[in-house]
């Protein structure tokens, strides 16, 4: 589970508020969708949420570790994909993986017959030896993915993750996504593509200009959307991403 | 030509961060104030180095008009800038022209290889203009002075100190170009380019050396007697560390005559003729060196049951942290090449040309005596540890050590390993390559100086330890304001501050032990004690605060 509650982040000196006072709880067991137009605040939140920015104002708890006051034990209970997956160029996959897994301490033979199973999942077995400098965006979208599930986290944490794959590989990580969420975790996902989160998000939230203007149910959303014109206009926005 | 300038404009703009300079004036002036503060606080940093090179040139003029050798001081300051703009402009060509990231992103544009090396050479001279006004500025200045010189001579140098970076950097660029140019052709392209900028490297010393060998010997009587008859005999010597340094000091030395316009030509001629040298061979070989030159192979092997029982095992994270570091620093050219290389070229690059004149001269060196005289092992020890805190300080592997991981820093903050860690972690990557620095020096220094067991063991118990507050003021400076706002690896080891405050600070830290060591000690046993306790006392203090100040400092920092 994760609970923000109240977070803001301001820049330029409380300038420019690019996270307004958000409170969202994500339920065990849902697939929660993020959703805003470019620049809306996704990435900053989810950024705050891991611990890569620090937030303003407010607190972020995953499975009621606070991020701020026991931050690798909250560290622990995620898995992340960053939105960029051009990190660690100059590594192999293996040695990226490997990394990751002593980060988390992932045990030797744990680590081995999960990094099979998940390089074979996403085709990634013939690349794992080659260095990531050497892979397509697809492909190091996927490492990163298999980086960020090697230590079996109960909550999943994937800043635009579909981008650059490919349509099976996309397909096969909604799938896990689904199963994740279905075994009672947690997956919480960033996107600017309507279409993507309708399919698959329990619920999902609406962020435009650092603030949550609407979470709930997509056939909540849809009737929102429908009585409210400037939501309208903000979801053809985001449809018209398709 | 159109072309080539519109490139020359953009890429100034973007290299010196003009537009982004603009933007902060308008925008930000909290932030454009600290950049005119932090230029200020430079200028006023060194104006007493510079103020002091000046008294030195002054008293130098004097000193030297008797024996009619004042042109000298002139020379002196050509031929060292000369020689540090073709050091360090293989780095920069080899740097800006081919590793940095946007090297390769001109290639989509119809443009000629002279247009786009010219524009990229033209850059890097004005890099060197910078480092040239501090080191020619006063040499020019205090001769015009003191010898109450004619406009023309003014107007000379004004001419020549735009002229000067234009041979030694041409000289930099031709082998350059024409190495990389066959380290692109094979499959492991990083290590080429890593291996082409050592032998670059090596042979721009070589020719340094038999530029210096053509010349008389320095000890022949005939020579001797010359060089003090001869008007310009030690001007001559000094310039045959750059020949071509000659003929600029003689057409300010000579300004009024004939001669000075004939030798002010013959400097022009030939400063023009390494630039034109030098993109022509760009025209014909830079893109054949550059296209290509990020691709990387890969074998897309599928991995067997024992490959991966081979490949994948567990390690503690704070080592797995500390090889990652490793890994990265030796696979990323750049980073190669300004931070490993300088720990095994310098001791390297000490032994050559020593090694070699006490072969071929046979003669006694200054040195040979060393430990007989009083004090002598205590002064040897001091060098040697003088040298290995100045290596490690230089190669500012913890004084970028976070700078480096530019937009990549964000991983250090949301894995679960503790900043504690972390900072450990940096700090034994960069006490591996400082030890390993210390290690080839001492070597280094019993090819020079045969010596004896625990006088070994000594200098490198005592280096071993001295390297650690180093190490530890690298990160400290780093964590206070790291530069992690970066587009290609260049700028953040070769255009960050932080590596100069370490330095400065390294220096200063270095500098006040061993002058009490010099001064104060005779007894090699108790200055190594005295050494010992210092920089242990040292390393201690900035170890503990790095490890309660610094880890907050970490935590705040945002990726």
């Amino acid at each position: 589970m994760i609970e923000i509650s109240g977070v803001s982040k301001a820049y330029n000196r409380g300038a420019i508020k690019a996270v307004d006072g958000v409170n969202l709880t994500i339920r065990d067991g849902e697939i929660f969708g993020f959703l805003g137009p470019n620049g809306a605040g996704k990435t900053t939140l989810i950024k705050m949420i891991t611990g890569i920015l620090n937030a303003d104002e407010g607190n972020i708890k995953i499975n009621s570790k606070d991020i701020a006051q026991e931050p690798i034990e909250a560290k622990m209970q995620f898995g992340f994909v960053p939105d960029d997956p051009n990190i660690f160029a100059r590594l192999t996959g293996l040695e990226y993986l490997n990394f990751m897994a002593d980060m988390y301490n992932v045990s030797a033979g744990i680590r081995l017959e999960r990094m099979q199973t998940l390089l074979q999942r996403f085709e990634m077995s013939g690349a794992a030896g080659d260095l990531i400098q050497s892979y397509s965006h697809g492909m190091r979208q996927k490492i990163m993915v298999i980086g960020a599930m090697l230590h079996n986290p109960p909550v999943w944490i994937l800043d635009e993750p579909m981008t650059g794959l490919d349509p099976r590989s996309s397909y096969d990580l909604k799938e896990m996504m689904r199963e994740h969420a279905d075994a009672g975790n947690t997956v919480f996902f960033s996107t600017h593509v309507l279409d993507v989160a309708e399919k698959i998000c329990d619920r999902l939230a609406i962020i435009n200009k650092g603030k949550v203007i609407l979470c709930g149910s997509m056939e909540e959303i849809h009737q929102h959307a429908r009585e409210n014109q400037s939501l309208e206009n903000l979801f053809l926005e985001m449809t018209e991403n398709v | 030509m159109f072309k080539f300038l519109a490139l020359l404009k953009i890429l100034l703009i973007n290299t010196f961060g003009i537009s982004a300079l603009r933007y902060k004036a308008s925008k930000n002036r909290l932030e454009y104030l600290k950049i005119i503060g932090l230029g200020l606080a430079i200028t006023v940093g060194i104006a007493p180095t510079i103020a002091f090179y000046s008294k030195l040139l002054w008293d130098g003029y004097e000193l030297l008009v008797p024996i009619g050798q004042q042109g000298a001081i002139l020379t002196l300051g050509i031929v060292l800038v000369s020689s540090m703009i073709f050091f360090f402009g293989i780095f920069y060509v080899i740097n800006l022209f081919y590793l940095a990231g946007d090297a390769q992103s001109l290639l989509a544009l119809p443009l000629r290889g002279w247009q786009v090396l010219g524009a990229r050479f033209t850059v890097v001279l004005c890099y060197e203009y910078l480092t040239e006004l501090p080191f020619v500025l006063p040499p020019l200045i205090v001769f015009g002075i003191k010898s109450g010189a004619s406009p023309l001579y003014w107007l000379y140098s004004l001419f020549g100190f735009i002229l000067i970076p234009f041979l030694p950097l041409g000289l930099a660029t031709i082998p350059t170009v024409i190495l990389m140019r066959f380290a692109n052709l094979g499959k492991r392209k990083d290590l080429f380019k890593i291996l082409g900028g050592m032998i670059a490297l090596v042979l721009a010393v070589g020719l340094q050396f038999v530029f210096q060998k053509l010349g008389p010997n320095a000890m022949d009587p005939a020579f001797v007697q010359n060089l003090l008859t001869d008007p310009n005999g030690l001007m001559n010597l000094i310039s045959r560390v750059f020949p071509s340094t000659k003929y600029l000091g003689l057409a300010l030395v000579n300004a009024d005559k004939a001669a000075g316009l004939i030798n002010l030509l013959l400097f022009t001629g030939l400063s023009l003729l390494a630039v034109i040298l030098a993109w022509a061979v760009g025209d014909k070989l830079y893109f054949k060196g550059l296209v290509g030159s990020s691709e990387t192979t890969a074998r897309r092997k599928k991995l067997t049951n024992s490959d991966y029982k081979r490949l994948v095992t567990g390690s503690p994270a704070l080592l797995s942290y500390c090889i990652k570091e490793i890994r990265l620093l030796i696979r990323t050219p750049i980073y190669f090449i300004n931070c490993v290389l300088t720990n095994i070229l310098v001791p390297v690059l000490l032994i050559i040309p020593f090694w070699l004149q006490s072969r071929n001269e046979q003669g006694p060196m200054p040195w040979d005596d060393l430990l007989t005289k009083p004090g002598g092992s205590t002064i040897l020890l001091a060098v040697i540890v003088g040298v290995a805190i100045f290596l490690t300080a230089t190669n500012a592997i913890t004084a970028t050590s976070l700078s480096r991981e530019g937009k990549e820093f964000f991983i250090s903050k949301y894995i679960p390993l503790a900043y504690k860690k972390q900072i450990q972690a940096k700090l034994l990557s960069g006490y591996i390559f400082g030890g390993l620095g210390s290690v080839l020096l001492l070597i280094a220094a019993n090819v020079m100086i045969p010596l004896n067991l625990a006088t070994n063991v000594t200098i490198l118990a005592v280096s071993l330890v001295a390297i650690i507050p180093i190490i530890e003021t690298g990160l400290l400076i780093d964590m206070l304001h790291p530069k992690l706002d970066w587009d290609n690896e260049q700028k953040a080891v070769k255009q960050n501050l932080n590596v100069i405050w370490a330095m400065l600070a390294s220096i200063l830290i270095g500098g006040c032990i061993l002058y009490i060591v010099i001064r104060f000690f005779q007894d090699m046993a108790t200055a190594a004690t005295f050494m010992f306790g210092c920089f242990g006392l040292l390393a201690l203090a900035i170890y503990y605060w790095l490890m309660t100040r610094g880890i907050k400092l970490y935590q705040q920092l945002e990726g």
